[in-house]
């Protein structure tokens, strides 16, 4: 038997990292980049230039909130209310990182090493991290997700920035079949995820609102807080469901 | 001018970078010790998913750019097909994905040759 434990000291983070990198250079990679494209897109439409766009998907990297804030700019919703709605609808990212940081705060990391890999955090980044970690030994884990995470992320950012040269080199039908991609894929993911009554209820709430709110308000009517009362009201009725015989 | 061309870096910092970022950070600095099923948090995340899941029907109701060119009952039909194929394909996202944009692609190239 070869004497393992006066080398795991200096385990050398290329190998966990190599092996991260392979294991995101597929479907996890792919998947990002169909559900980022859309935005480059989105953000063409309003104005923005291509490097604002790719961005806002490195540094946002959080595909529902980047939708909020071009989709919010394209209906005339103001920044300030943008913002407060974006912050509340980041919240999850806190459980998120909370959950992954055991598995990856091991042996003990400085913070900044930690605060990097929690960036990383987004949906894809986080279920596959959960899935994946635990079977790792504890010292590969950080290198491995930081080398899985950073391929996902930097294929979401180039694929915004492919989104936004291809809606204008398109013929109109292509063109719109790429701004269906953050609709369709962001209610595939919505729906995909739901598990329980309080995942699902605001789901079949929210287009009913919006449907009434375009019928009584026209195009005049704000998003948001079309948003939240659907998601009030679903919160109420869980409340109701729950508490009926 | 300089401040024109800085404006949409500046959006994107500060309303959406820095909102998002903050529970990120909140995140590692807390550790553990949250309780993910209490009924505080259950209200939020139930706030942020109306939020999203209305975001994405305004932009399937009333798009911006070029999808607006497709007929609303084919785009709401195509996510529907789209939905249907990603719950019976195990949930696979992708499958869903795929499914709804060739419905699209195809039932809009059909309305427009058959108005043309």
């Amino acid at each position: 038997m070869p004497d393992l434990t006066s080398n795991q000291a200096v385990v050398s983070w290329h190998a966990p990292a190599k092996r991260g990198i392979r294991a995101a250079s597929g479907l996890p990679a792919l998947t990002i980049a169909f559900s980022l494209v859309g935005i480059g897109g989105l953000a063409r439409d309003i104005g923005y230039p291509m490097l604002a766009g790719a961005l806002s998907s490195a540094l946002i990297w959080a595909g529902p909130a980047q939708v909020l804030l071009f989709g919010g700019i394209a209906a005339g919703t103001a920044l300030p209310v943008l913002a407060v709605a974006i912050f509340f609808s980041s919240i999850r990212f806190m459980p998120m990182v909370m959950s992954l940081l055991p598995l990856i705060n091991v042996p003990r990391r400085p913070a900044w090493q930690l605060l990097l890999a929690a960036h990383l955090v987004a949906i894809t980044n986080w279920a596959e991290g959960m899935r994946r970690l635990p079977g790792l030994p504890e010292q590969e884990r950080y290198p491995y997700f930081m080398g899985f995470g950073l391929v996902v992320l930097a294929s979401g950012t180039l694929a915004t920035a492919l989104g936004y040269y291809l809606i204008g080199a398109l013929p109109l039908l292509l063109a719109a079949a790429l701004l269906f991609t953050t609709p369709m894929f962001f209610a595939a993911n919505l729906v995909a995820t739901a598990r329980r009554l309080e995942d699902w209820l605001p789901l079949v709430i929210a287009p009913v609102v919006v449907v009434l709110g375009a019928l009584w308000g026209g195009s005049d009517y704000d998003i948001i807080i079309a948003g939240i009362i659907a998601g009030s009201i679903a919160y109420v009725a869980r409340r109701w469901l729950r508490s009926a015989p | 001018m300089i401040l024109d061309a800085l404006w949409p870096y500046a959006v994107i910092v500060l309303c959406g970078f820095l909102p998002t970022e903050v529970w990120r950070v909140l995140g590692v600095l807390l550790g553990r010790g949250f309780d993910e099923q209490s009924e505080a948090v259950i209200f939020v995340r139930m706030v942020a998913t109306g939020l999203v899941a209305a975001v994405v029907a305004k932009l399937l109701l009333s798009p911006i750019g070029a999808l607006g060119v497709v007929p609303v009952g084919v785009r709401v039909g195509a996510v529907v097909c789209g939905i249907a194929i990603m719950l019976g394909a195990r949930r696979s996202i992708l499958a869903g994905l795929l499914a709804g944009e060739i419905v699209l692609v195809a039932a809009a190239w059909m309305v427009g040759r058959g108005g043309a």
